[in-house]
């Protein structure tokens, strides 16, 4: 069943404590596809990706189920992910200054992940690290296997790690926002490398970001998070065309880009009025509803089920699509 | 896709500028390389001309390393320039008298990127509000004053007991720019106010500095790596490359006719959600 | 997708586990040290019998004697005296030279991250002069100069831990002055005397209760020391590490005596290092985090 499937999860909660950060998380990612998972800080995006690596912060439970090449990630011992890490899966940190250690040379931290999973000798994993860093398109990586980390540019740093990713030809990536840490000019150009490198493998991508016109460059289906729940997801086009959910749409609208503004000043973009929701003290029924217009007594007492073929929204009013509204 | 439409925002020409900075250049002395050959210098700003206008919203984009903290600093006062004058209403902040000095440092307040680093974690925040006025020694109706600047910002009062770990981002961004504003000031400084903020949050700050220029007749300048961001809050867009201004303009006149290599390569890295679906972003 | 099945996770008891032993350290530290603070207090008002004056008829008795809860020692001085009185020294000189350090090392570790860089090499460089030399040397030598007593003890120590602190106290302030509130006072025109005093003093408060009370325990440990070599306190004083000393000489006649101070001096350490532990969680989150 899960052979057509890079990723299953089904019902993933993630909590601590009191605190219940991802609450009964379900979606599947197709071999080669590629999905984007939107959300803002405490959405629990970030902790559904270390929940998915087996790698969930000292104090923090993973429960549910994972399923990756046949077996279910959540059940599996430490010692067996850690086998996994890299090999089947692997993923791309924010920051990619921390993410690499400052006292080794780039070129060891690469090879030795290949010698580790590919167990090849010491000499191909060095040739196939410089043949990545010139995939990624990074200058004379004959010499730059050789640098340490300080030595090099934030761009060159993530290409870096994106290589190390791609390093075992694994069949899932992972990316918790690889580019906000990113100089803008460099960040197309990452992006660009990675996409190229996730579509000659066939590789499938997780990536996660709050984002929006990333998601819409790089993935074609995409699930919003909010509050750790999935309120709406679909096919990027018609997900971001016509958003069905009253959260969806006040990303769309609230995020200054050149779809929406005017550029003489004139225009004022809608704001989300309130706050991200902190974990203690999460609202009743939708999570959404204490900032929503369109919320009823039904949005405060019940909560709404993500249900539907391909294209779901987790609301009791949803918002009416762009030509039906004109039509009424 | 936006709700309502004002009117465009004014560039003030026929204004005297409040803020401006004059052929100013920064250069820093490194550590000696070999030990009798002279200290490198490195030049971070380079001839730099720079004015706000009372009522005017003007942007400064470049990317990380082409002299934004540097020239934010020297703007601010927190940093004296090597050569070239930072004026205040026409006179030189670091030749005038000492009362002229005091009214930049009220005048001239800043905004900066993190709210949660920049309110004291042990301090009560009506205790925070206060202190500019503490410092400046400026005399009034405190309390009358620290609930005005709330209504400004949108908060309520019951905000002044508590710590700032009680708040969102978004909510401390306020408060931080409630801060900023206690003083009485002229001139706003914003250094990447809204990128440290969650996304839903981003489009309240905005509009609040948008509505604080209109409404208070304060100069804005905002500094940001991110076009389409201060392409939305400011009318007059200065680009920043490598220690020097490379090109001013409206953002209209920026985006549509970039002339600068640096002003290319900022337009030409937004990502939009139409060309991302249209699958030539990353063309 | 099973919805129903979320509300029943988050109404789940919570593990609480995890929380217990963090507030335990706390606790049993408080106690500890407690139970110590009033016993020296007490000994203000009210002793068994005078520690200083030796009963021959009454010598060595075993614990559990009438009068003698713990016995004699072989002047036939009460045990129990003895330590009510030993209480008072180790405390009064544990507290006293983690007081005076934590008052230098606040202010040379302020002056060192906050007056520039000549004065953070001066202060810094000075104190790592400082930390090479033995302390048990340094103690040596003020006791030949100035004689044995609590006071010299106080300064012995003061002039060991001093440095320590110093260096904590400029980190964790270095830490605090890089935050933009800093940057934002200053721009409003504080001074950096104010922003010391005012905005950092407060943000390392925890950091330094918490080093005080480390300290505290190392100054009894260290005072025990250097009483029981012989250049602590004497009589009519009395320490607990004074007491080690005179019971060493009658091991071979009777073993108890060197285990009542002994055992004085690792529960009142025990509870101090406790309670340090348990501060450090309580008052700095982040750090309790990080030690997960």
């Amino acid at each position: 069943m899960s052979g057509a499937n890079a990723l299953e999860v089904h019902n993933l909660v993630v909590r601590h404590d009191m605190l219940t950060a991802v609450r009964g998380l379900s979606f599947a990612l197709p071999v080669g596809g590629r999905m984007g998972l939107v959300g803002e800080s405490g959405s629990g995006k970030t902790l559904t990706a270390l929940a998915l690596m087996g790698l969930l912060p000292m104090g923090w439970q993973a429960d549910g189920s994972v399923l990756h090449d046949g077996v279910d990630l959540i059940r599996q011992s430490d010692r067996a992910l850690a086998h996994r890490r890299g090999r089947t899966i692997s993923m791309v940190f924010q920051d990619p200054l921390s993410s690499l250690d400052p006292v080794r040379r780039v070129g060891y931290q690469v090879s030795s992940v290949i010698r580790r999973h590919m167990k090849t000798s010491r000499r191909e994993a060095e040739r196939q690290t410089i043949e990545l860093f010139r995939q990624m398109s990074l200058p004379r990586p004959e010499q730059l296997v050789r640098a340490y980390p300080h030595e090099i540019s934030g761009g060159q740093r993530q290409r870096i790690m994106i290589a190390m990713a791609l390093a075992c030809y694994p069949q899932l990536i992972i990316a918790d926002e690889p580019t906000t840490a990113l100089d803008v000019t460099v960040q197309k150009q990452v992006l660009r490398l990675l996409n190229g490198a996730v579509e000659q493998r066939g590789c499938a991508l997780l990536m996660i970001t709050h984002d929006l016109p990333i998601i819409a460059a790089m993935c074609d289906t995409v699930a919003v998070m909010y509050a750790g729940r999935i309120v709406e997801m679909g096919p990027v086009g018609q997900v971001f065309r016509s958003p069905r959910h009253h959260y969806t749409r006040g990303l769309l609208e609230s995020q200054p880009t050149m779809d929406n503004i005017a550029l003489d000043g004139s225009s004022r973009l809608t704001s989300i009025p309130g706050m991200v929701p902190p974990l203690h003290s999460l609202p009743t029924g939708c999570a959404f509803h204490p900032r929503c217009a369109a919320a009823t007594e039904k949005c405060v007492a019940e909560v709404p089920t993500l249900e539907g073929g391909t294209r779901r929204a987790a609301c009791w009013h949803p918002v009416e699509s762009m030509a039906e509204a004109a039509a009424s | 896709m936006t709700t309502h439409t004002n009117a465009p925002l004014p560039t003030n020409e026929a204004m005297r500028p409040i803020l401006e900075m004059r052929q100013v250049t920064q250069t820093y002395t490194l550590a000696r390389q070999k030990l009798f050959e002279a200290r490198p210098t490195l030049t971070v700003l380079d001839h730099i001309d720079f004015d706000v206008r009372p009522g005017e919203a003007v942007g400064l984009v470049g990317e990380s390393g082409s002299g934004k903290t540097t020239l934010t600093r020297i703007l601010t006062g927190m940093e004296q320039p090597r050569e070239g004058h930072v004026l205040f209403d026409g006179r030189d902040v670091w030749t005038a008298e000492p009362s002229h000095r005091q009214l930049f440092r009220r005048s001239v307040q800043v905004v900066m990127q993190n709210p949660r680093s920049s309110l004291d974690p042990r301090m009560r925040l009506g205790a925070s509000l206060l202190e500019p006025l503490r410092s400046l020694r400026i005399e009034g109706d405190h309390a009358a004053r620290v609930y005005q600047v709330l209504d400004q910002v949108g908060l309520s009062r019951n905000a002044l007991e508590r710590f700032p770990h009680e708040f969102s981002g978004g909510q401390l961004q306020r408060i931080a720019i409630a801060r900023a504003l206690m003083s009485g000031p002229k001139v706003l400084i914003a250094d990447e106010p809204v990128s440290a903020l969650d996304v839903s949050i981003q489009a309240q700050v905005l509009n609040l500095l948008k509505d604080l220029v209109r409404d208070l007749g304060l100069a804005l300048v905002f500094i940001a790596h991110d076009l389409s961001v201060v392409a939305y809050t400011t009318s007059r867009v200065s680009v920043m490359s490598a220690g020097r201004i490379v090109e001013i303009g409206k953002p209209l006149d920026l985006f549509t006719h970039p002339k600068a290599e640096a002003t290319r390569n900022l337009v030409g890295a937004i990502l939009t959600v139409e060309s991302g679906l249209a699958g030539n972003a990353l063309a | 997708m099973n919805n129903s099945a979320i509300p029943a996770v988050q109404a789940a008891d919570p593990p609480t586990r995890r929380r217990l032993p963090r507030n335990a350290s706390l606790i049993i530290g408080l106690v500890l040290t407690g139970i110590f603070l009033l016993v020296a207090l007490a000994s203000f008002f009210y002793l068994p019998s005078n520690p200083n004056v030796p009963d021959i008829r009454h010598r060595l008795l075993p614990a559990g004697a009438p009068g003698h809860w713990l016995g004699t020692d072989v002047l036939g001085r009460d045990i129990v005296a003895q330590l009510m009185v030993g209480a008072r020294t180790s405390i009064l000189v544990g507290a006293g030279g983690a007081t005076l350090s934590l008052l230098f090392g606040t202010i040379t570790g302020l002056a060192a991250a906050a007056a520039g860089k000549l004065t953070d090499e001066t202060i810094s460089r000075g104190a790592d002069i400082m930390l090479s030399i033995p302390g048990m040397v340094t103690a040596l030598v003020l006791a030949a100069t100035l004689g044995s007593g609590a006071l010299t003890t106080i300064l012995a120590l003061t002039a060991f831990f001093t440095p320590s602190f110093t260096r904590v106290i400029r980190s964790a302030a270095m830490g605090v002055l890089q935050e933009d509130f800093i940057t934002a006072a200053r721009l409003y025109g504080r001074g950096r005397i104010f922003v010391l005093a005012r905005h950092v003093l407060p943000n390392i408060a925890g950091v330094m209760i918490v080093q005080f009370t480390l300290y505290f325990a190392a100054g009894i440990l260290t005072e025990a020391g250097l009483s029981y070599l012989g250049v602590g306190v004497h009589r009519p004083s009395i320490s607990w590490g004074m007491m080690l000393n005179e019971a060493q000489q009658q091991v071979g006649v009777s073993s108890p005596l060197a285990i009542w101070p002994g055992f004085a001096i690792v529960l009142l350490v025990l509870g101090l290092n406790l309670l340090g532990d348990g501060l450090r969680d309580v008052l700095d989150p982040k750090l309790s985090r990080r030690r997960g």
